[in-house]
C-alpha cells in the first residue's frame, strides 16, 4: 500500500499533474447561476405575457359560444407559454440541482422556490409593461405564434360568430357606423333591447365590443355593447391597435 | 522526551497539497484504507484493479483539490469523487456490480441493521441464504446499505457522497430494508431468531 503513495506521487511528478486553477472551478459554478437566473428571467417573462393574455380576455365569453366553461378555457389557454415555462422551470430545476449543495435540496423545495422568484419577477414584468411589448413582437416577428395565440382581438373579431370590435365612426338612434380592427366599416343596428353597458360611451372615435349577429355583408345587429376597456387594452389601443391578423 | 507530532486537519492538509505534491502523500496516507476498502466492498475487483482504481481516484482528488469546499467534510468528498469515479469505470468497461465482495464481519452487520436483529446470526446457512437475497438487491440499494452499516456514516455524509437529499436517502434505506424482508418472506427463510 506504501507502494501505491509513493507510485501516485511519482505520476504526479512525472506526468507534470497539478490541480486545476480554481478559476476553472468558479467559472463552472458561475456558469451555472447564469444559466440559472436565465432560465428564471425567461420563465418569469412567460409568466407575465400568460397573465397578460388571459387578463385581456372575456371570461363569460362562453355563455354566447355555446360553450361550456371548461371548454372555453381550453380553447384561450396560452398553450405555446405554458409549455415554455413549464420546459424552463424543468431547466432550472436541473441547474439548480447540479450546483455545488443543490443536491442537498429536495425536488419539492427547489420547484417551489424557483416558481416563486418566478412569480415575483414575472410580477415586476408585468408592472412595467414588457409583458405586452414582448407579445407585440412575438406576434410581429413569429407568425406560427400570431395564429396559434388567442387574443383579445382574436376573440372579438369573429364577426361569424356574434363578436365584432372597433371604433366608432358615427352614431345616429337605433344604428352605429363601426370602423372594425381590419378596418372594415360596419353598420350596426341596436334596439330596445340592445344591453349597452354604463361604462360604455357611445361617441365618436370611442372603441367597443360588440355581442350579436350577423345579418348580411358588414352588417351587424347588436345584443350587448361592452367598452374596450381596461389598462391593457387602452396600451394595445395606443400600441397600434390590431396586432394579429384573423 | 517524548515528540510532540502535530496533527493536521484535512482542510490544513488539503491547503498544503494544493502548493506542494509531497503534502498530498498525508491525505493519501490518511485516506488510502478507507478508500481502498469502499472500492473493493462495492466491486468484485482484485487487489491489484482496487489499487489501480484508487491511483486514478488519488489522482482525480488531486486534480480538483481547488474544487474542495470547506464546508463538506473532506471524506465524504474523497469519498464522492471515489463513487463517481466507480461508477464511471463500470461504464466504461460496460459492466455492473453485480454482487459485492464483503467480509463475513460485513455481512454480519448489514444482516443485523438492516433486518433489524438484536442478536448475531449463529447458523451460517441461514447467513448464507440472506446474502444471497441481499445481493439480489438493485446497486442503489446494496451501496447505501455499505454506507450506513459497514461504513457507517451519517445520513449527511450518505448525502454529500451520493449526491442526493436526505430524503432520498432515508426512503433508499427504507426501501432497501423492506425489498430484503419481501425477499425474505418469499424465499421462506424463518431462520432469523424471532
Amino acid at each position: 500500500m506504501n507502494n501505491l503513495i509513493q507510485d501516485t506521487l511519482n505520476k504526479i511528478k512525472k506526468e507534470h499533474i497539478a490541480p486545476e486553477p480554481r478559476w476553472k472551478f468558479l467559472l463552472r459554478k458561475s456558469g451555472i447561476w447564469l444559466l440559472v437566473s436565465l432560465a428564471v428571467f425567461f420563465g418569469a417573462t412567460a409568466i407575465s405575457i400568460v397573465y397578460f393574455l388571459l387578463s385581456q380576455l372575456d371570461w363569460d365569453l362562453y355563455r354566447f359560444m355555446h360553450k361550456n366553461s371548461i371548454m372555453y378555457f381550453f380553447s384561450i389557454v396560452p398553450y405555446f407559454w405554458i409549455i415554455f415555462l413549464g420546459i424552463i422551470v424543468i431547466g432550472a430545476f436541473f441547474g439548480v440541482r447540479k450546483t455545488e449543495t443543490g443536491y442537498r435540496l429536495s425536488w419539492l423545495k427547489i420547484i417551489f422556490v424557483i416558481s416563486l422568484i418566478v412569480i415575483i419577477i414575472g410580477f415586476i414584468i408585468s408592472a412595467i409593461g414588457l409583458d405586452r411589448h414582448l407579445n407585440n413582437a412575438m406576434i410581429a416577428e413569429v407568425p406560427f405564434y400570431a395564429q396559434n395565440i388567442a387574443t383579445m382581438e382574436k376573440q372579438w373579431m369573429q364577426p361569424e360568430q356574434g363578436f365584432l370590435a372597433g371604433t366608432i365612426s358615427t352614431v345616429s338612434n337605433d344604428e352605429i357606423i363601426l370602423k372594425d380592427l381590419d378596418t372594415l366599416t360596419w353598420n350596426v343596428h341596436l334596439d330596445e333591447k340592445t344591453l349597452v353597458r354604463p361604462t360604455v360611451s357611445l361617441e365618436q372615435g370611442q372603441m367597443i365590443k360588440i355581442i350579436g349577429n350577423e345579418d348580411g355583408e358588414q352588417k351587424f345587429s347588436a345584443t350587448e355593447i361592452r367598452p374596450w376597456v381596461g389598462q391593457r387594452a387602452k396600451g394595445l389601443k395606443q400600441g397600434g391597435g390590431r396586432m394579429n391578423g384573423r | 522526551m517524548i515528540e510532540k507530532k502535530e496533527v493536521r486537519t484535512d482542510v490544513q492538509l488539503v491547503e498544503l497539497a494544493r502548493g506542494n505534491p509531497e503534502s498530498f502523500g498525508l491525505l493519501m496516507e490518511r485516506y488510502q484504507g478507507p478508500l481502498f476498502h469502499y472500492i473493493r466492498r462495492l466491486t468484485q475487483l482484485q487487489p491489484d484493479d482496487i489499487q489501480d482504481l484508487l491511483q486514478e481516484i488519488f489522482i482525480k482528488i488531486y486534480q480538483n483539490l481547488n474544487a474542495y469546499d470547506s464546508h463538506l467534510k473532506f471524506s465524504s468528498w474523497a469519498y464522492r469523487i471515489a463513487h463517481n469515479h466507480i461508477i464511471d469505470y463500470f461504464r466504461k468497461v460496460s459492466a455492473r456490480p453485480q454482487t459485492n465482495a464483503l467480509e463475513d464481519y460485513e455481512w454480519n452487520k448489514i444482516i443485523q441493521s438492516s433486518i433489524n436483529l438484536e442478536k448475531k446470526l449463529v447458523n451460517k446457512d441461514c447467513v448464507v441464504r440472506i446474502i444471497a437475497c441481499i445481493q439480489e438487491l438493485p446497486m442503489k440499494y446494496q451501496e447505501v446499505f455499505i454506507l450506513r452499516f459497514v461504513e457507517e456514516k451519517e445520513y449527511e455524509e450518505i448525502m454529500d457522497i451520493l449526491q442526493k437529499p436526505k430524503g432520498s436517502i432515508a426512503t433508499l434505506i427504507a426501501r432497501g430494508r423492506k425489498m430484503l424482508v419481501s425477499k425474505l418472506k418469499a424465499k421462506n427463510i424463518n431462520c432469523l431468531p424471532s
